[in-house]
């Protein structure tokens, strides 16, 4: 009988070991973090991709020559998409429109879903401005029949359309659509299409990355305590709780 | 590779002697002791640059280590019969690869080809570990795992197998793979995944193959040939599938513009940092984010310390202008260069001569050397990277001077200035309780923890799986 009892706590003792978490110590931690081999020049093309993907490019340009970087695109490429972007963000759908196609005419026509969504855009700017007919008119030449190739489209025209229906649109279900954010989705649409039509990635890297060291951390959490980083903005180490 | 700085010394000095390991990192030392570690590299070493190149992969059959008499290893050492004689049902022929799966890496794959599916087409296609008993079929054994052609069943660690796939024959092409990250096989069958299985075992496992009935012959392809399987894609859905879930993480919004800013703060690119400010007061609405305090978050206080110096001294450098770089620092900042014997006088000093060089002027660059070297010769710590600048004189085209080139390229001018960069923050009385906070910008600190975080759970996981590295994400274009 001793004998299972010693076998029993023995096994127990087994499985808290495996159990147990490895503690690694700030000063192990460190020295860890201090093997780690960084290149500048990495470092560097991160900082590039983010100015050349967010639209930067005066920063690029400057960041090229104080760094000696190289951008992975060519720079005059931006301030055209920057142009698209900001007439979309300020209202001028028609504009933004124009714009695109003299960029690149097959940025439209091979994407049905953002073509749709400037024109909706054009329409809730027509109802915001109050020109309801025109608006009416643009809704029925314009979108409906490319409503009937799509049936999301359809409900989003019906969604749309429904802002003419409300006194006080604001405060509507379909409010939102008025609403900053719907401009700031939709230039964002176009935004990530013509970085697409560029064979650019449309986000970029660095926002991954970030998101990747958080997720690597809750990962090696289930295995060890060490000085994890929450504070983003500040790289601070914090002690590892035991 | 560490400094034989006497103790106090190297106290003193660690922005200086950062640098100068970074510089020394290029050099021509360090370039023949890397040839030597490849050389010497062994399977359990850590040495991050070196390993995925370096993991031995299974390239052919074992032909030392196997079941003689019951498998015949053809010449070629990728294929395998049995032999022809009738013989005993316990006599299996196992072959394992030459050597065993590499690790650290997300996927291995292998596939094997059933030329003749024999009298019985008891194959089985698997994974064992060393000292496995090769007269037993993969699977029948503990820590071994198989997936057999004759009854389509999955067999891991005994004689009795459980429901897997479909049945294989002659003609199919079979695969065996193991997905590190998951912990897990997988098998295929002519291209298609048949199923995926826990791998509960830690140690290193080699491809295997079993014949078990007369006339059975399988040919084996460890990637010389293209798979059958299209090992890329299924690759791609399980990456994207992981990337999926990492995008759903929550970040700030404003962190990575924070953490650029920060970054242009710590590396005195003003002027980059002052036109990035502009833009994202002028556009409207914000780009990077709808909240407002951009500019209080992500801001580091002692990073805009001295920026303007920085800058100007950055640019210096830049220009290959040492000399007013380091009559500048002597006026602004006289306590970085008061030892005329430091690291960083040093790096100024070999950067006048090495720009000397660069534009020909060679007679004055050895007046130079004679004047400004001796006193660093009587000290060892620097002795080879005053050799290596000395050692350009021999060449009439420094760039292509075997390898001393490195010395005439743009990167070790950058060097040097982040060195400046980094002595001038190190003199912040704000900074002096850390002065590791003057070698590394936040951002750095996080790639740093990053890769960290990886290397460390690999390593808690019997070094399997994937490292990261910085220069892979960005050559990738898959978002």
């Amino acid at each position: 009988m001793s004998l299972f009892w010693s076998v029993i706590r023995q096994l127990a003792e087994i499985e808290a070991m495996a159990t147990s978490k490895k503690v690694i110590t700030r000063d192990e931690w460190e020295k860890k973090l201090n093997d780690v081999k960084i290149r500048k020049e990495d470092m560097n093309k991160l900082v590039m991709n983010f100015l050349v993907t967010e639209g930067y490019v005066d920063a690029a340009e400057k960041f090229r020559m104080e760094s000696g970087t190289e951008p992975d695109i060519d720079l005059a490429t931006i301030t055209d998409r920057m142009a698209v972007k900001k007439a979309v963000q300020s209202g001028n759908v028609e504009d933004a429109i124009e714009k695109v196609n003299d960029l690149n005419p097959e940025i439209l026509d091979t994407n049905p879903q953002l073509f749709f969504h400037l024109q909706q855009q054009r329409l809730i700017e027509l109802i915001r401005n109050g020109k309801i007919e025109e608006a009416l008119e643009f809704a029925q030449e314009e979108l409906a029949p490319r409503g009937e190739e799509n049936q999301s489209f359809l409900e989003e025209l019906e969604r749309t359309v429904a802002l003419l229906a409300f006194e006080d649109v604001k405060n509507s279900p379909v409010g939102d659509l008025l609403d900053i954010s719907q401009r700031l989705k939709t230039a964002s649409e176009v935004n990530a299409a013509i970085l697409t039509s560029q064979s650019h990635e449309k986000d970029p890297k660095l926002p991954s990355l970030l998101r990747m060291l958080l997720w690597a951390q809750n990962q090696l959490d289930e295995k060890a305590a060490y000085p994890r980083i929450t504070d983003l903005f500040t790289a601070t180490l914090e002690d590892p709780t035991v | 590779m560490v400094n034989d700085f006497e103790g106090g010394r190297q106290e003193k000095d660690i922005v200086g002697s950062y640098f100068l390991e970074l510089w020394r990192s290029k050099s021509k030392k360090a370039a023949v002791s890397y040839a030597k570690d490849v050389e010497m590299v062994n399977l359990d070493n850590e040495c991050e640059e070196l390993e995925e190149e370096e993991e031995p992969v299974p390239t052919e059959l074992d032909t030392l280590n196997s079941s003689g008499g019951f498998s015949i290893v053809l010449p070629n050492k990728l294929s395998v019969q049995y032999p022809t004689v009738n013989l005993h049902g316990h006599d299996v022929g196992v072959v394992q690869a030459n050597c065993p799966a590499p690790v650290k890496r997300l996927l291995y794959y292998f596939e094997i080809y059933v030329k003749n599916a024999g009298a019985k087409g008891q194959i089985a296609i698997g994974f064992t570990t060393e000292g496995f008993h090769m007269r037993r079929q993969p699977g029948w054994e503990a820590n071994s795992f198989g997936y057999h052609g004759d009854d389509g069943l999955l067999y891991r660690g005994h004689g009795k197998g459980e429901a897997f796939g479909p049945t294989y024959s002659t003609g199919d092409v079979v695969g065996g793979g193991i997905n590190y990250t998951s912990h897990e096989f997988f098998f295929t069958k002519n291209g298609q995944v048949v199923g995926t299985v826990e791998k509960d075992v830690k140690g290193r496992l080699y491809p295997t193959i079993a014949v078990h009935s007369q006339y059975e012959e399988v040919i084996v392809n460890f990637g010389k040939d293209p798979f059958i399987f299209d090992l890329k894609a299924y690759e791609a859905t399980l990456r994207a599938k992981q990337q999926a879930v990492i995008e759903r993480i929550l970040i700030p919004q404003a962190a990575s513009y924070g953490l650029i800013r920060s970054y242009l703060q710590h590396y005195g690119y003003e002027e980059t940092l002052n036109v990035l400010d502009e833009a994202s007061q002028t556009c409207i609405p914000p780009i990077t984010t709808t909240t407002t305090g951009v500019h209080d978050n992500g801001f580091n206080e002692y990073g805009a310390y001295a920026l303007n110096h920085r800058k100007i001294l950055r640019k210096l450098i830049k220009d290959g202008q040492i000399d007013d770089a380091f009559a500048k620092l002597r006026e602004w900042y006289p306590e970085t260069v008061e030892d005329d014997t430091s690291a960083i006088c040093l790096m100024l000093q070999c950067q006048k001569f090495i720009e000397l060089v660069r534009v020909g002027h060679l007679e004055e660059a050895v007046e130079y050397g004679r004047s400004h070297f001796e006193k660093f010769y009587k000290l060892k710590e620097y002795e080879d990277l005053v050799k290596d600048c000395a050692g350009l004189l021999a060449y009439e085209d420094p760039k292509k001077s075997g390898g001393l080139g490195y010395l005439v390229e743009d990167s070790q001018r950058e060097n040097l200035a982040d060195a400046v960069n980094a002595m001038i923050l190190s003199t912040n009385p704000e900074e002096a309780n850390t002065k590791r906070s003057c070698l590394h910008s936040y951002l750095e600190r996080l790639l740093r923890q990053l890769t960290a975080c990886f290397l460390e759970k690999r390593l808690l996981n019997g070094n399997q799986g994937e490292a990261f590295h910085l220069p892979r994400v960005l050559l990738a274009k898959n978002n």
